[in-house]
């Protein structure tokens, strides 16, 4: 099948018009050489086809019931009417908005997704979003790059692995440099030629930072250094201290969770606050509130546009056009059905399951849980077997939590495990069950 | 169109104009270069104490839909900025010789001023420009 | 006196509403102990809204705002072409969108992975494919970081990167941040890039190469292209395509053919994913055989067992982003390409040159064609000549109150007052004659009654916005 709308003898008509004989005259500036014979592709599909081989190859993906695997992408619930407004297709089939008066709509939306993450954060400003969490998180590098004057970035152990490997892309294309360090070991590196601190609080491993505690030390030790926080999963915000109010400089995070499917991990949603000294470094596109020119009617649009690339050009500090207006608009939907009530009570239940679930499993012989600091939605469990407890798992229908070996070869035996408001009693109990079966059948991993 | 070109001061081919007194020079963008970029809404200016090269980039002057850079004129350290750009960059649109001016700087090096162009011959440029 | 705007901020109840926290069928333990009270937040300034308010100023959003759906969207270079129904369908299909990018059976995203990257291969003639770029620009700094390790490979310095000044501003940002320098070229008066120039700007030594899109953004194709790729290569550079100009080229001519090293698609342009209000969209990337090692990791591979993923084999440029991509445009996009076929893909390219040139015929009899010959599927017509010094500006916001969208303006940047017009291959005659008609009005308003023109729009919820107290007193939140 194909999408146009013409008919034959439509196109006779229009080629008449423009004066030519057929179409293939109007590629004449083409040297003939370049002109594609057929391309080997196959034949198109009607809608019923094209659904039943799609749904095909869905199958070929496995669906569990429940689900203990996070390490950068989450199951939370998502409220129907989350996907009812971002498929208005006033919205989604709709352009950057740039005509402001046409997109007040949108214009609105993204205004009150700025307002929504400055109020979640406490944050002064927002963006419109960038690509995801680890994209953010190099932007958000780079940017202390451009404030501070200064080439060398500091990351924690602790960022997700694969936003530790983002940044170092981004940084090499730049030649900034980048030391990857511990907590311990910080105070002492840390000098007067560091843009930033880059942490991520509650860390892939799980553990919740002190962060008053750390931006403290690093103010004291070297005052000029930028700290950056980053989260993957920022339903946390419903229940901890926001990182405006611990003196964060830029704070980034993945905001998946809020209301966007796992989607095999994209698209996500990068979100990107800071300081409101740093506004005029800021990567991405804002909305702003203004005037009628000859009016008193207030309105949207589309603001500070001199910084970005298509006024900028190579002066620029970021490449980025298209960002990810939809899943902001999902994600501002989300958190405006959660509420205030429903953000807490989200927060609250990630921590009192993951909480139930750590201290059974912390009892069950074999078992240790490797956290020392307090922990929100994950945590690491040292296991007799990893490769037992994933097929005890699985044999339950379970989606096994992540063998953290996959990133940390060293950590052998290990599982970053998940719970989430979505993870029923049952099924906590039966991730419990596969633990113990796992122990007594170490054989079959 | 025609614009302001105060005689007594001297000026740059990328549009700045320099007002020289004894070894400090003020600085700003000509009332042809405030033209062309159009309603100004943010300027950033260098840090006081900072010594810059002749031509090298000195700030960036914002507009809506456009960028311009303020380019030093002569090589030297900047003692002053106007402050008041910071809250009022309109300044630079509705006064540029004057309110608008941007960076005092003290210069190191007498020959460069002879490398200043004349108001007569920046006309001829803006004349060729247009 | 009272705004004319009410955000959801306003709104809101005292209820606790719970509506969406499923049962705590738990044991509870004190909060406080599973987290000291230190790490706490006390509030969140958040309202608790009902759902029906919710939904009901959405809705009043929705009628504020204009979508392809809608009707006619002719911003040049963007592809606001329509976006079948059936692949958001499909994309919410469990089987793609409840799937964790970690777990191990993900066979059907593999192979939807491999799929597509060998049907992109197959359209542009590249061998390799990542599809790890969340966009155009993204796939850019990719395309680039590739340039910049190839060489740093073959120990041989290059700084520079050759970009014509009709480039989407992406390209030199791009190029600046996988540090490069840029040497601008200046189109000739054809609109193409001319040759004597580029051999010079390529003799310096220190030069990886150009950044080019083709037809460029005035809707032409150069028809040097063999020359200006040989030019590059003779003088040890690669050639990059920005594919952000593809749609017209579906089937009839490819980037690899046209002597591309390296070529990043926009599958929310050329392959009708919706652009969502800017996104997400999807960059991939290919190149040809020689760059394929520098691909971001991971790839997929085919193997004796099957498809594979491949970690670093230690010349790839590292991660580009978290994951797999933008999987959920990606499972769109391949859903397009089936339905489609080969004879499909064929006719879009051929159908958005006919309507770009209709609509380019009819528009040259009153407004000003700075490059009036056959274009590919996008035109510009500039402000140059129009009667009472009416702006590129004036005519987008008038062309906004007749119920359609406007086309790009003041892009590209070597044209005065650009407007850019693509109207894409799904746009029904009725359509380009209508927007041929308010053209035509809009013209003749121009003449007699100029000023409905320099205080439109009129029809809309508010009349001309003022950027520039946007821009100086900003106010980005409430």
């Amino acid at each position: 099948m194909d999408f146009v709308p013409h008919d034959r003898k439509t196109i006779t008509e229009m080629l008449r018009v423009i004066g030519v004989a057929d179409i293939e005259e109007l590629f004449q500036d083409i040297p003939k050489d370049l002109i594609k014979e057929k391309l080997d592709l196959p034949t198109g599909l009607s809608e019923p086809d094209l659904f039943r081989h799609m749904e095909e190859i869905s199958r070929k993906n496995k669906i569990y019931t429940s689900s203990f695997l996070g390490a950068g992408c989450y199951y939370h619930y998502i409220p129907s009417l989350v996907d009812f407004v971002i498929s208005r297709s006033e919205f989604y089939t709709s352009y950057t908005p740039y005509q402001a008066e046409a997109s007040q709509g949108y214009l609105q939306a993204i205004y009150e997704y700025q307002t929504m993450i400055s109020r979640l954060t406490q944050m002064d400003i927002a963006n419109a979003s960038m690509y995801d969490g680890s994209t953010a998180l190099a932007e958000a590098a780079i940017m202390t790059t451009l404030i501070t004057n200064k080439k060398s970035i500091f990351m924690l152990e602790g960022i997700h692995p694969e936003y530790i490997e983002v940044v170092k892309t981004y940084c090499w294309g730049q030649n900034i440099s980048i030391e990857i360090t511990t907590e311990d070991k910080l105070l002492n590196q840390l000098n007067e030629d560091v843009a930033a601190l880059l942490f991520q609080s509650p860390n892939f491993f799980g553990d919740i930072e002190d962060i008053s505690k750390l931006v403290k030390h690093v103010r004291e030790k070297a005052p000029n250094c930028l700290l950056v926080q980053v989260m993957t999963d920022p339903t946390c915000l419903g229940v901890i201290k926001p990182p405006g109010l611990t003196d964060i400089d830029i704070f980034v995070a993945e905001g998946q969770s809020f209301g966007i499917s796992p989607s095999f991990g994209g698209p996500g949603l990068g979100i990107f606050t800071a300081k409101k000294k740093y506004l005029r470094k800021m990567p991405g596109r804002l909305v702003g509130k203004t005037k009628e020119i000859n009016g008193t009617r207030e309105g949207f649009i589309l603001t500070l546009q001199a910084r970005e690339q298509h006024i900028r050009r190579e002066k620029a500090s970021s490449n980025i056009c298209t960002n990810q207006a939809l899943c902001s608009l999902a994600a501002l939907v989300y958190l405006l059905a959660m509420g205030r009530t429903g953000l807490k009570g989200i927060a609250t239940q990630n921590f009192q399951k993951a909480h139930y679930l750590k201290s059974k499993i912390g009892k069950i012989p074999g078992y240790k849980i490797l956290n020392t600091k307090p922990t929100y939605n994950e945590f690491l469990v040292k296991c007799p077997s990893i490769d037992s407890l994933i097929y005890q798992c699985k044999q339950r229908n379970l989606l096994p939590p992540l063998k953290i070996s996959k990133y940390y070869p060293q950590m052998k035996n290990t599982a970053l495990v998940c719970i989430t408001e979505m993870n029923s009693k049952d099924s906590i109990e039966a991730f419990i069950q596969a633990a113990q079966v796992a122990l007594n059948n170490k054989a079959e991993g | 169109m025609s614009y302001e070109f105060p005689s007594d001061l001297k000026y740059t081919t990328s549009h700045e104009w320099v007002n020289l007194n004894d070894s400090i020079a003020t600085v700003g963008i000509t009332d042809y270069a405030q033209h062309q970029l159009g309603d100004i809404v943010f300027v950033e200016l260098p840090a006081i104490g900072m010594v810059l090269e002749k031509e090298s980039n000195a700030g960036e002057i914002e507009s809506v839909k456009a960028v311009g850079d303020l380019l030093m004129p002569l090589s030297g350290e900047i003692v002053e900025i106007n402050e008041q750009l910071a809250e009022s960059p309109e300044l630079v649109n509705s006064s540029p010789f004057r309110e608008g001016w941007m960076i005092k700087i003290k210069i190191f090096n007498t020959i460069e001023i002879d490398e200043l162009i004349s108001v007569e011959r920046y006309k001829e440029l803006v004349k060729s420009e247009e | 006196m009272k705004s004319n705007i009410t955000l959801i901020f306003e709104k809101g109840i005292d209820e606790e509403l719970q509506n969406y926290i499923p049962e705590m069928d738990i044991e509870v333990a004190d909060l406080k102990e599973i987290i000291p009270q230190i790490l706490l937040r006390n509030d969140i300034p958040i309202p608790n809204v009902p759902e029906i308010e919710i939904v009901r100023h959405f809705v009043k959003l929705s009628h504020k705002n204009y979508g392809v759906d809608t009707g006619i969207y002719p911003l040049g270079s963007c592809t606001m072409k329509y976006n079948p129904k059936i692949c958001e369908s499909i994309e919410r299909l469990p089987g793609f969108s409840q799937v964790h990018p970690l777990q191990e059976e993900n066979q059907g995203s593999i192979e939807l992975l491999y799929n597509i990257s060998k049907f992109l291969g197959e359209i542009t003639g590249m061998d390799g494919f990542t599809l790890q770029p969340a966009a155009g620009a993204h796939g850019e700094l990719a395309g680039l970081l590739i340039m910049k390790k190839y060489f740093e490979h073959k120990g041989i310095k290059k700084e520079k990167i050759v970009v014509p000044d009709s480039a989407h501003g992406t390209n030199p940002a791009s190029a600046k941040m996988a540090g490069f320098s840029i040497i601008e070229l200046k189109s000739n008066e054809q609109g193409e890039v001319p040759l004597d120039h580029l051999e010079y700007a390529m003799q310096g030594g220190d030069v990886a190469g150009i950044m080019l899109t083709n037809p460029n953004t005035l809707g032409i194709f150069d028809r040097h292209i063999k020359e200006i790729t040989q030019i590059v290569h003779n003088n040890g550079g690669l050639c990059y395509y920005d594919g952000a100009n593809l749609n017209p080229m579906l089937g009839i001519c490819r980037p690899r053919d046209m002597g591309f090293d390296i070529v990043h698609l926009n599958l929310h342009k050329t392959f009708a994913t919706p652009h969502g209000g800017g996104g997400p969209g999807s960059g991939p990337i290919g190149v040809i055989n020689d760059l394929s090692p520098f691909l971001p990791e991971p790839c997929i591979i085919s193997t004796e067992n099957g498809l594979v993923c491949k970690e670093s084999a230690g010349k790839s440029i590292g991660r580009i982003k978290s994951f797999w991509g933008n999987f959920g445009v990606i499972v769109r996009a391949y859903a397009y390409i089936l339905a489609l076929g080969a004879e499909g893909l064929l006719r879009v390219g051929k159908i958005a040159v006919l309507n770009a040139n209709y609509l380019r015929i009819l528009l040259q009899q009153k407004y000003k064609l700075p490059y009036n010959r056959i274009c590919q599927h996008e035109f510009v017509i500039s402000d140059k000549n129009m009667p009472n010094n009416i702006t590129t500006e004036d005519i987008a916001k008038r062309i906004l109150d007749y119920g359609i969208y406007a086309p790009t303006i003041y892009f590209p940047l070597i044209i005065q007052g650009a407007l850019m017009i693509e109207p894409t291959e799904t746009e029904s005659k009725e359509s380009l004659d209508y927007f041929v008609e308010i053209m035509n009005k809009i013209y003749e308003e121009a003449k007699e009654n100029p000023e409905i023109l320099k205080s439109a729009p009129h029809n809309l919820p508010v009349k001309r916005l003022d950027a520039v107290l946007a821009a100086r007193k900003p106010v980005l939140h409430d």
